[in-house]
């Protein structure tokens, strides 16, 4: 995503470089002081860390404190055991399969729908893309309890026909089940991720590569596949975030069987909480947002990496 | 990757410029088929078992009881009213500051797009604990009530609302519809009003929309913070009624669906030729403007 707009970006400053050689022209005419210049976003920026970034720290800074409020990294020690640890793991296993199978479907399906020339295939596609990403939560899970779950309907026309899903290793209640629940909003965020880089492909390389003579695998080899390899890289990290926070899915469809940290974490917040355990679940927190933030570094070295090709 | 390449090789038979990211047609259709099957089938099945009765047989029933408990309607009637609250807040904070950061500081736009990201970066669940512990001595009127979900729900929906309209902004030549505005002697209330926000029409009702549907679907805030908002609702029923669930989640799932179908529909086929239009349109109504103050 950030990388088209890296393009369009590019393209812009070009234009405008055409349109308005003397840059005195389009100064902002009042205050030219650069504190002044920030004013403007201040409401923004102070919503933002009175809503955001206070409840952030405030977690980060209880995880190390015990009950009394004195300074411990006994929670941490706890939450990298048992059950909290499985639930990393699980959490870890389920987001990383879960984006790649997004990654390798949804990049498929967004070359497909570039190379169509066909006007309503691609709004359908792309609309479609918008409206399915935005799924996702309660109504999704229960949607696909009423498809594959016990009860379900393709569970039962499967069964019907003498092929029992549930007595050949498979579970809607389960890290598969979630995998492939999780596609459902994963796929068309992918589909809409991947669409801008690889239509600006087609603009600007393509007719590079093809004047020069370059053949259909030449071009994937050398232009191609390296141009399309950072976005697909950041993208992914973006689904791997994406699935690691998701919470209501995975509570509303394993009613919390599966340890998963979101869920280890929704358990401590509404109550269930043991004796000596009282900012666990800050630590548990405190440990996914650090999780995110090296995805979230990840994807900025790659984004940085992206943008320099595309420059 | 290496499938796409083998499929494009094997087919490639017409070289020239448009052609080179030609795939063959039937792996065109075939991918966005499957696809489109595992989209369409869980609704459809959804739609089956929503009308299901004992013994096989079609049933409304599962609608008609749940149309009939109160519950249903005030709890979607409290998800309404949050949403309203939240898109009016998202809009108030990002239409000054977006448009203060193209106008103003353009260099810092990709920070503040990150700084929109930050949400991602911190999940709901850690926000809300954090959320308990920090503002445990806020008056009840913010803390106790449906409030403060609205108040995060503002912050949660921002990487997808400041993205829309971020981009909206991105479109538009904003610089040269002010610039133009102002030479003709419109002042900011005037610029905003008859040639900035029209312009932005549909990044404003995008973001309003992708804002307000999130509010609709969210699950763990309101859950963990003990508010029964819809979705909260929906996973109660679904623990009792499994068939009334499942039509709960349909109807759930197509009040996400049909404004944000909507929206991307008739806003996406208008977008294609406003970029041009907006300028010259900007240009008429600064005329129209400056004639009727002289």
């Amino acid at each position: 995503m950030a990388s088209s707009t890296n393009v369009g970006e590019s393209a812009q400053g070009r234009i405008g470089g055409v349109d308005s050689p003397n840059p005195a022209l389009v100064r902002p005419r009042r205050g030219r002081r650069s504190w002044h210049s920030g004013i403007g976003t201040i409401p923004f920026l102070v919503y933002l860390g009175l809503f955001l970034v206070v409840p952030a720290i405030s977690v980060v800074v209880t995880a190390f404190q015990n009950g009394a409020g004195t300074f411990t990294v006994s929670n941490f020690i706890e939450a990298v055991h048992g059950v909290y640890l499985k639930s990393f793991i699980n959490s870890i296993q389920l987001s990383f399969a879960a984006g790649v199978v997004a990654t390798v479907v949804g990049v498929l399906a967004a070359l497909a729908v570039c190379a169509s020339s066909n006007r309503i295939v691609k709004a359908l596609v792309s609309s479609g893309s918008a409206v399915f990403a935005n799924t996702g939560g309660v109504p999704l899970a229960f949607s696909f309890i009423a498809t594959v779950g016990n009860f379900g309907v393709i569970t039962k026309l499967l069964t019907d026909a003498g092929f029992n899903p549930y007595d050949h290793g498979f579970s809607l209640y389960s890290v598969l089940g979630l995998t492939i629940v999780y596609q459902y909003f994963l796929i068309p965020l992918m589909v809409l991720i991947m669409i801008p880089p690889i239509e600006a492909l087609r603009k600007e390389w393509v007719d590079a590569s093809s004047s020069l003579g370059a053949t259909r695998a030449q071009f994937w080899r050398w232009v191609g596949i390296p141009l399309l390899a950072p976005p697909i890289l950041a993208a992914f990290i973006v689904l791997f975030t994406d699935a690691f926070a998701a919470y209501a899915t995975a509570e509303a469809l394993t009613s919390g069987t599966i340890a998963l940290v979101p869920i280890q974490r929704g358990a401590l917040i509404s109550g269930n909480v043991l004796a000596g355990q009282t900012n666990l679940g800050e630590a548990l927190g405190a440990g996914m947002i650090a999780i995110v933030l090296v995805a979230g570094f990840l994807y900025a070295y790659v984004q940085r990496k992206a943008s320099k090709w595309l420059r | 990757m290496v499938a796409v390449t083998t499929n494009v090789g094997r087919n490639g038979t017409e070289p020239g410029a448009a052609n080179i990211l030609k795939l063959g047609r039937a792996f065109r259709y075939g991918i966005l088929g499957l696809v489109g099957v595992f989209f369409i089938i869980p609704i459809l099945a959804s739609a089956r078992f929503s009308f299901l009765g004992n013994n096989n047989t079609i049933t409304i029933s599962a609608y008609t009881q749940l149309f009939s408990t109160q519950q249903f309607w005030s709890t979607l009637f409290l998800s309404v009213k949050i949403g309203l609250g939240t898109v009016l807040l998202t809009l108030a904070l990002l239409i000054p500051t977006v448009i203060w950061i193209h106008l103003r500081i353009p260099k810092l736009k990709r920070v503040f797009e990150s700084i929109s990201l930050l949400p991602l970066v911190i999940p709901s669940v850690v926000v809300t604990l954090g959320v308990t512990t920090s503002f445990k001595g806020l008056p009840n009127i913010i803390m106790g009530t449906p409030v403060i979900l609205a108040l995060e729900y503002v912050i949660l929906a921002l990487p997808y609302s400041y993205r829309t309209f971020d981009s909206a902004v991105q479109a538009i030549d904003l610089k040269t519809l002010v610039d133009a505005g102002q030479s003709l002697g419109a002042g900011w209330s005037k610029l905003l009003r008859f040639v900035v926000l029209p312009n932005l029409r549909s990044g404003l009702l995008g973001a309003a929309i992708l804002a307000f549907a999130f509010c609709l679907g969210e699950f763990a805030v309101a859950s963990l913070l003990s508010f029964t908002t819809f979705p909260v609702f929906l996973v109660q029923v679904g623990q009792v009624a499994a068939s009334q669930a499942v039509a709960l989640s349909l109807i759930a799932l197509l009040f996400t669906w049909m404004p944000l179908a909507v929206i991307i529909i008739i806003f996406g086929q208008r977008n294609a030729s406003s970029k041009k239009r907006a300028v010259s349109l900007a240009t008429t109504i600064a005329q129209e403007e400056t004639t009727g103050i002289a």
